[in-house]
């Protein structure tokens, strides 16, 4: 898990989600790559994260790739952050005695139904072997999680609209990674909202 | 003779700290230029940011150091300690090249329990401007520029097609920021701000470049993976 390095955080706003990473790839101490984005999309209302080794962050997107395409043939319809997040649980677990050394975080909006006509937004994270958390606030993972639980603690408040959400997470990614050898090199935030998605570069230092 | 085919970086006790770094001192026609990163770390997490790894030997002496944090700073304390009792006895500063000595001394009958890479840069009115590198075994180099530190590895190839004699004041230190920005940006445990110290007959000037004016090289373009219609955005820090 500290040979690539690579760090990602999703926070909870009023009726909006963001999740932002952290660009680098490297080898131990020696940076190879600065344009390693580790967010991908389901959808646009869904993306997840997958910081860890770079060879599993590959094969998982892929291996979801495949699920969720399943998915929706079978089902005719997207897929739901809660349920996309137990899908990859599952796929971790498979691997249970020789699992994939990435800690997906998971940050979507659930579309209104009938039976649920005022969702909440969801981010949900998990460990190697797919035991899920869901949180209320934020969720981190990757090698500065230590020092993103720090400064998400004092930053984050509830109902955050999404230009606030978007400096509050902003300044939590970009100043723990700063306290991390092995996580930086740029970053990249996508707040979610019900009709779009906005994904910004931040300017970051890069050492 | 510890293993020699492979590196060890695990190589410092538990919670040690390391000074992974970028240091160099470069000598030019009427002093020297010495610099360093201000990073230190404890495995990952950067336990300083801001460090100060210039050394104060003597008046016209600085040491940059790299390696272990407490190996090195309790080096240098004995050598400045040395070098005061020297001026004591002699009624004048030590050259440059002895308190080079002195370090060697100190990191070469000590090997076995250091992790120590110094760069000791000075002037003195026998030599002028000189430079002397002491790596890990405890050789000493004389030098006219030098480099240390584990970002060092990745400027090799800069500092040696870049570097040209004759260079006054003010080409060192533009040719000393680029090397450790250089470093700083590919190495993991080198990082923060750069320090550096131009030491003449005259004066020992301090110079400070903050992060957010790191002179910055080529970054690549685009984003592989992931949803990036996206705009760069300064986020004030």
């Amino acid at each position: 898990m500290e040979l690539n390095g690579g760090s990602v955080v999703a926070m909870i706003g009023k009726d909006c989600v963001a999740i932002a990473s952290d660009l680098r790839l490297g080898n131990q101490q020696v940076g190879i790559a600065s344009n390693f984005d580790k967010v991908f999309p389901v959808n646009d209302k869904l993306y997840y994260g997958l910081p860890g080794l770079a060879t599993d962050v590959y094969t998982l997107r892929e291996h979801l790739r495949f699920r969720v395409n399943m998915y929706r043939m079978k089902e005719e319809r997207e897929i739901t952050p809660k349920t996309f997040t137990h899908l990859l649980s599952s796929t971790l677990y498979e691997k249970r005695f020789g699992p994939f050394f990435i800690e997906p975080v998971v940050a979507g909006l659930t579309t209104p139904t009938p039976l649920d006509p005022n969702p909440k937004p969801y981010i949900s994270t998990m460990d190697t072997i797919g035991c899920i958390t869901t949180p209320k606030d934020f969720a981190v993972a990757g090698t500065a999680a230590d020092k993103l639980y720090g400064v998400a603690e004092g930053l984050w408040e509830p109902d955050l609209e999404p230009e606030d959400l978007f400096e509050t997470i902003s300044q939590t990614l970009l100043n723990a990674v700063d306290r991390d050898a092995l996580s930086g090199w740029g970053a990249v935030v996508h707040i979610i909202t019900h009709d779009k998605v906005i994904t910004r570069t931040l300017r970051a230092r890069m050492d | 003779m510890s293993n020699i085919t492979s590196v060890d970086i695990s190589r410092l006790k538990n919670g040690e700290v390391n000074l992974g770094t970028s240091i160099m001192a470069v000598q030019f026609d009427g002093g020297v230029v010495i610099g360093a990163d201000s990073r230190t770390t404890t495995g990952s997490y950067i336990a300083n940011r801001v460090t100060d790894k210039l050394t104060h030997i003597h008046d016209r002496i600085y040491c940059c150091r790299s390696g272990s944090a407490a190996d090195t700073q309790a080096v240098a304390d004995v050598v400045h300690q040395h070098a005061q009792v020297y001026t004591s006895v002699y009624g004048s500063a030590p050259p440059v090249a002895t308190a080079a000595a002195l370090f060697e001394k100190m990191c070469y009958d000590n090997k076995d329990q250091l992790s120590a890479g110094i760069i000791v840069a000075g002037w003195d009115k026998e030599a002028g401007g000189s430079v002397y590198n002491i790596p890990l075994g405890g050789g000493m180099f004389q030098q006219p520029w030098a480099i240390g530190g584990s970002g060092s590895t990745y400027v090799y190839g800069y500092c040696d097609a870049t570097y040209r004699e004759g260079w006054n004041e003010e080409e060192t230190v533009q040719f000393v920021k680029n090397t450790l920005a250089l470093a700083m940006s590919r190495d993991g445990s080198s990082g923060g701000c750069i320090r550096m110290c131009v030491i003449t007959k005259d004066k020992v000037e301090r110079h400070f470049v903050p992060g957010n004016e790191l002179p910055r090289f080529w970054e690549g373009k685009e984003v592989v993976g992931g949803n990036t219609s996206g705009q760069r955005v300064a986020v004030a820090a």
